[in-house]
């Protein structure tokens, strides 16, 4: 009877994990027709075993959601720089993406060297900013280690010119952050986000911090951090005004889909749970005016409660941080 | 009548030559400004020369494109910083931040860390992956696994402008101008950075 008892304890057991693993993964993304599907990294370029852990859920997912490209948002290789370091900190955990020929879009944190730039891989094309477009998306990748004043003046003249529905900006040092070990970068954010506003830049993301958070919009531009998808800091969020969504558990990863006037993000750890997600909508454009986009939540075939619980408790640890 | 006349005279004739004279009021700015002027054109001249130098070096060695092969990136920065340390193997600190240079970039320094805006560059410092200690030379190569510390935007918005072959960088309280492909620290300015 004991064994019975034993067995039948360790059939609901498992049939709980599968049942979890089967419910982390799912995607919560619509997968419409021709929109346009990426991935965002950030702070993965350890090697070590978490940043495998977060490819392989990667490497997964993409079989629901089959994303074109990644935006690596720096520290995409920490430390020495040899071969082998490319090798064991990119090349290897992300090969599946590389044979399926998934594109990676780089641009460079304060770990990186600027040489990374001549990596094929990065498709950065020898500068240490550029852009890109991608359907009715302006990608605007930059380098916020050194925003000198000819950075600044080619990113106005580039935004200036972008006739594109969408424009998103992403770069290394968050605008705004309430990570406890590095915070908001405010000097940069006084010359960027003049930009940003003035010519309707949608969607920021930046890493640095090694957590994942969702800040508020600020003046109608919505900013995300994933600064977890190799390195974490543990409880590092402060609880600030700025934060909608914050996850400091664990390492996570953000798979984005963008249709028509819609962008769809969801935020997945390195064991499979969703800790975010929503629909940021672009308002159409009014002459002189930039597009400002709304957000709606949007918990697809998640039940919204226990989203809303996973983020609670995780903001609950966050207040108790000693970092 | 003639004696004011004699006065009013002799006052024009001096509120002109004060105007012209370089011994009167106008005399402290010009000078100041040729002299910042001067020093700038100076680093200007010796980074235009370093860079001519350099770009001689690097056609010497085959050219660097974009390339899935991490090994021919690293050996092209190794072989370029070992080109450039041997062509400037008598470089001493100073030679490109001459004395003169030294003190204009210290004023731009001390200027871009004071006020309101000063708070927020000396906060883009501090907020950084601290660096160990250590002492600089010149030709060293920086350590790939030393963090980068980010440039205060309005400290680069203040500094003369450098070709893409160098960059500015702060490595604890000096700063640093180092070659942007071979990684090397082609002059610097110790405890310019407060």
């Amino acid at each position: 009877m004991p064994a019975l008892r034993r067995s039948t304890c360790l059939s609901c057991v498992a049939l709980a994990a599968l049942s979890l693993s089967l419910y982390t993964q799912e995607v919560v993304l619509p997968l419409k027709p021709d929109s346009v599907r990426f991935l965002a990294i950030g702070d993965m370029g350890t090697g070590e075993k978490p940043q495998y852990e977060v490819a392989g859920q990667i490497i997964a997912h993409r079989g629901k959601f089959p994303f074109e490209f990644v935006l690596m948002l720096g520290d995409n290789i920490y430390g020495g720089h040899d071969p082998i370091d490319y090798q064991n900190k990119f090349e290897l955990p992300y090969k599946p993406l590389l044979d399926a020929g998934v594109k990676f879009y780089a641009v460079l944190g304060n770990h990186d060297t600027p040489n990374e730039r001549f990596y094929k891989f990065f498709n950065m094309n020898g500068q240490k900013y550029y852009t890109y477009k991608k359907s009715n998306v302006r990608f605007f990748a930059l380098d916020s280690n050194y925003m000198d004043p000819q950075q600044l003046s080619w990113l106005e003249k580039e935004l200036q010119n972008s006739g594109s529905d969408w424009k998103i900006c992403y770069f290394h040092h968050p605008l705004y952050s309430s990570g406890a070990f590095h915070g908001s970068s405010t000097e940069l954010r006084l010359l960027l986000e003049p930009l940003f506003v003035k010519y309707g830049v949608q969607v920021v993301f930046a890493g640095h911090e090694h957590v994942y958070e969702r800040v508020k919009p600020q003046k109608g531009t919505y900013y995300f951090t994933e600064g977890a998808s190799g390195s974490l800091r543990k409880g590092n969020l402060r609880k600030t005004d700025l934060t909608a969504v914050g996850y400091d558990q664990d390492r996570s990863f953000m798979l984005v889909e963008i249709s028509g006037d819609e962008l769809y993000f969801q935020t997945i750890s390195r064991t499979g749970l969703t800790v975010d997600s929503g629909v940021i909508r672009r308002v159409a454009k009014i002459s002189g005016a930039a597009s400002w986009p709304t957000v709606r939540p949007w918990h697809g075939g998640l039940p919204g409660r226990m989203m809303v619980k996973a983020i609670d408790v995780n903001l609950t640890r966050a207040l108790t941080a000693t970092e | 009548m003639k004696r004011r006349i004699r006065a009013t005279r002799l006052l024009l004739w001096l509120s002109v030559f004060a105007f012209v004279s370089p011994g009167f009021a106008g005399q402290a700015r010009v000078p100041r400004d040729s002299e910042e002027a001067r020093d700038l054109k100076t680093f200007s001249d010796r980074v235009q020369a370093y860079v001519k130098m350099q770009k001689n070096l690097e056609a010497s060695l085959s050219t660097l494109k974009p390339t899935k092969d991490a090994a021919q990136i690293v050996e092209h920065q190794h072989a370029l910083a070992r080109k450039i340390a041997d062509a400037r193997r008598d470089a001493r600190q100073g030679d490109i931040f001459t004395h003169e240079v030294t003190e204009q970039f210290r004023k731009i320094i001390r200027k871009a860390f004071h006020g309101p805006e000063g708070r927020l560059a000396r906060r883009t410092i501090q907020r950084e992956t601290p660096v160990k200690a250590t002492v600089l030379h010149i030709n060293d190569v920086v350590p790939d696994d030393m963090p980068l510390t980010t440039m205060p935007p309005t400290l680069l918005g203040r500094l003369p402008e450098l070709p893409r072959e160098l960059v500015y960088r702060i490595v604890g309280h000096a700063l640093t101008l180092q070659d942007a492909k071979a990684r090397l620290i082609v002059d610097f300015i110790p405890n310019a950075i407060p």
